[in-house]
């Protein structure tokens, strides 16, 4: 896998998404001084053959912990930051300011996600004050508030399969699913004995969630039957587990990024489950997605590298 | 502190399977890092020009009847030009001088009572040599810190014009014995070339940190970075013929933008027939005065007024006597531990330029960025009014880092005669 390399001085990066219309866009939320104090900047960046060019960014007062594109605007995304704002930017526009910014959490947003499913067009946002929020596309006000984790939430994501339905990770050890037009959890899974910093939602099977820990392992969940994983946890990260992402190509297929520098390939079905280790990098890896447009290649964040 | 708790808590507890761990969390060390009500901190910090001893525009005030008043009147200008808000009564006031009597006790008692402070306030004056202005801003911190004042005002001032080095009064005979002690009354001058040749400190590298000291002076001048700094001085200038003016003394007057590494290689040493130090790559003699007005920071906060600079680190430590000019390079690392800094933290050093020899010495071995050291110019091109210098670089240092426009550190730091160094940390909290 080539590596190509894109370095923001000063600045960490927390999380990478790639854009769902135009293949060669990433946009990457970072932070100041590893999002401890100080500023954020969201950048839009483009693989080029020649490797990754910087198509704009913006910056805001606080740090930025997560990014979203809009699945319905090529343009549009948001972002999470540490003053407990989101707000939407517009990719394309001359203004430094965003489109809008809505601030109704009083902790960091750590999280934020849009909505994949069709005739949904909605934002889910997990914060630090424990609540996630659900919102339309203009975050003007929050349709739903909905609370019940005992600890900060790391991350909210949205099932591509079931509407109105999304997961949440918290510091409070437990994964839950939430219903919206309930605004109930329909289920509290305490995975870990440990923070768990990421979910993530299987693309092929609308009921396996994978759950990545600060125990350093991964587990994966059928919602049918809660009480166990499917099967052992994946172990082999030597730090706590930061994110991790099914593959959109493979049904079993996920990976995981660590604070041990690296990212991992997994296939749980498989009595060797560790597919491959990937030690590019030299600072924490924070975020990893795969692009849906080329099956071979992942864009994987660290502190400043996106190869 | 709050994401730093959240994220050190992923890194510290779990044990995983096999792996082995290398993480250790260290608490940051740095006391610069926690501001509180009990630190001293600067309010306000102003200087005179510095004008050329015997020949400037100050010098005229010694043939005036009340030849005292100079001095008096320099020390007085710093202060009065600070009481803008007049019911801040100060608690005390320091004075650091060199080479009056007694350090200019009775000259500093009555400078205050020109300057129109009240009987109430009491003076005193320090001396410390090269870092007497300095040091009467660590007395002033000292006695906030003993809680016995709340504010206070450190100057320093010294008119070269009017006295001479050279008188170091009663030394005992014995001193020839002890080679230490005799060491204390070898010229500056021979420190110099002393700190030259033990180094291989060469004439070239000398004049070339000379010929820098102007140009970085010069573009201060003119891009009116002193201007925030300087109050200006009437006097009365007497020409050749005996006509009097008046005349506002505004820039400092040692500054030679045409200074060239060609010009100074023709000058000739000044102390040693054999030597390197001449003239040109050495501080200038010089007037001046400056002043800074300390306080506690609760006591400041609670008057409304504003926190220029927080004093973070002092100290002063002791070298040979007979390589004096050294001093810096052990002072400076002796403050940035007690402030918990490294090099890399400081934004500006501003080390005294007694000698090129003495002060390139102490930049390469302490390896500091030479962008970082004395980016207005120091005492070769400025001028070197002994008592006055160690205040007026801790007021060039901190209008610097209020110019840069966010937090940032800085040190201030001198050589001793006699053989010391003295060093203070600054933070500038931010605008």
């Amino acid at each position: 896998m080539g590596v190509k390399v894109f370095r923001s001085p000063a600045r960490h990066g927390y999380a990478v998404e790639g854009s769902p219309f135009i293949p060669t866009r990433l946009a990457c939320a970072a932070s100041q001084y590893y999002g401890i104090a100080g500023s954020g900047t969201l950048l839009i960046l483009e693989e080029t053959e020649l490797g990754i060019a910087l198509v704009k960014s913006c910056e805001w007062s606080d740090g930025l912990f997560d990014v979203a594109w809009s699945e319905t605007n090529e343009n549009v995304l948001a972002a999470g930051g540490g003053d407990g704002s989101l707000q939407l930017w517009d990719s394309s526009s001359n203004h430094s300011a965003p489109l809008r910014v809505a601030r109704e959490h009083t902790q960091e947003v750590y999280s934020v996600h849009w909505s994949q499913t069709r005739g949904e067009n909605l934002l889910v946002s997990g914060s630090w004050d424990q609540t996630a929020k659900v919102w339309d596309p203009t975050l003007s006000k929050s349709l739903t508030t909905l609370k019940g984790h005992e600890g900060v939430i790391y991350s909210t994501v949205w099932s591509p399969h079931i509407p109105g339905c999304f997961a949440s990770a918290s510091g409070d050890g437990t994964l839950r699913v939430w219903d919206i037009k309930s605004a109930a959890c329909r289920l509290a899974i305490p995975a870990h004995k440990s923070e768990i910093l990421s979910c993530d939602w299987c693309k092929y099977d609308e009921h396996m969630v994978v759950t990545g820990a600060v125990d350093c392992s991964v587990c994966v969940w059928d919602l049918r039957n809660p009480r166990q994983p499917v099967c052992q946890p994946l172990v082999g990260h030597s730090y706590a587990i930061r994110r991790v992402k099914f593959s959109p190509f493979s049904r079993t297929v996920l990976a995981s990024c660590s604070y041990d520098f690296s990212v991992r390939f997994w296939d749980y079905s498989s009595s060797q489950p560790l597919l491959e280790t990937v030690e590019h990098h030299s600072e924490f890896v924070c975020g990893v997605d795969f692009s849906l447009h080329t099956p071979n290649q992942s864009s994987v964040l660290e502190g400043f590298r996106v190869p | 502190m709050h994401r730093v708790k959240v994220i050190s808590g992923h890194l510290s507890s779990y044990p995983p399977q096999g792996g082995n761990r290398k993480c250790n969390i260290n608490h940051c060390r740095a006391r610069a890092a926690v501001s509180g009500p009990e630190d001293v901190v600067v309010v306000h910090g102003r200087r005179t020009a510095i004008g050329k001893a015997k020949r400037g525009l100050f010098k005229v005030w010694s043939f005036k009847p009340h030849s005292n008043s100079v001095v008096c009147a320099n020390v007085s200008l710093s202060p009065r030009c600070l009481l803008t808000l007049t019911n801040i009564t100060v608690c005390l006031t320091l004075a650091g001088n060199v080479l009056q009597p007694g350090a200019g006790a009775v000259m500093a008692r009555i400078a205050h009572f020109l300057s129109e402070f009240p009987e109430t306030v009491p003076v005193y004056t320090v001396n410390r040599q090269c870092s007497s202005g300095l040091q009467a801003l660590f007395n002033i911190a000292g006695a906030i810190k003993s809680g016995s004042i709340d504010l206070g005002l450190a100057c320093g001032v010294e008119s070269m014009s009017l006295q001479e080095m050279g008188n170091p009064g009663d030394l005992s005979p014995r001193l020839v014995d002890f080679e230490k002690a005799r060491a204390c009354v070898v010229p500056m001058g021979i420190t110099s070339e002393n700190v030259a040749e033990r180094f291989g400190i060469s004439r070239e590298k000398q004049d070339a940190f000379a010929v820098s000291s102007h140009q970085k002076a010069d573009r201060a001048q003119r891009s009116g970075r002193f201007e925030a700094e300087i109050v200006p001085v009437v006097t009365r200038v007497t020409d050749a013929e005996g006509t009097e003016s008046t005349v506002t003394v505004l820039k400092d007057e040692g500054v030679r933008p045409s200074t060239t590494l060609e010009g100074l290689g023709k000058l000739r040493a000044a102390f040693r027939a054999d030597g390197s130090t001449t003239a040109g790559n050495s501080s200038q003699v010089s007037d001046g005065a400056a002043a800074l007005l300390l306080g506690r920071r609760s006591a400041v906060e609670a008057l409304g007024l504003p926190v220029l600079g927080v004093l973070r680190a002092s100290a002063v430590v002791g070298v040979p006597p007979d390589m004096m000019g050294i001093g810096p390079a052990y002072a400076i690392p002796a403050a940035l531990e007690q402030a918990g800094l490294i090099v890399a933290d400081i934004d500006v050093f501003e080390i005294n330029e007694a000698f090129a020899s003495q002060a390139v010495y102490c930049v390469e071995k302490l390896g500091l960025p030479l962008d970082r050291v004395n980016p207005n110019g120091g005492a070769i091109a400025l001028g070197h009014p002994l008592g006055c210098t160690g205040a007026r670089m801790a007021v060039t240092l901190l209008h610097e880092l209020q110019r840069m426009g966010r937090r940032g550190y800085g040190v201030v730091s001198m050589c001793i005669g006699t053989g010391m160094g003295a060093a203070a940390v600054f933070e500038y909290p931010g605008p």
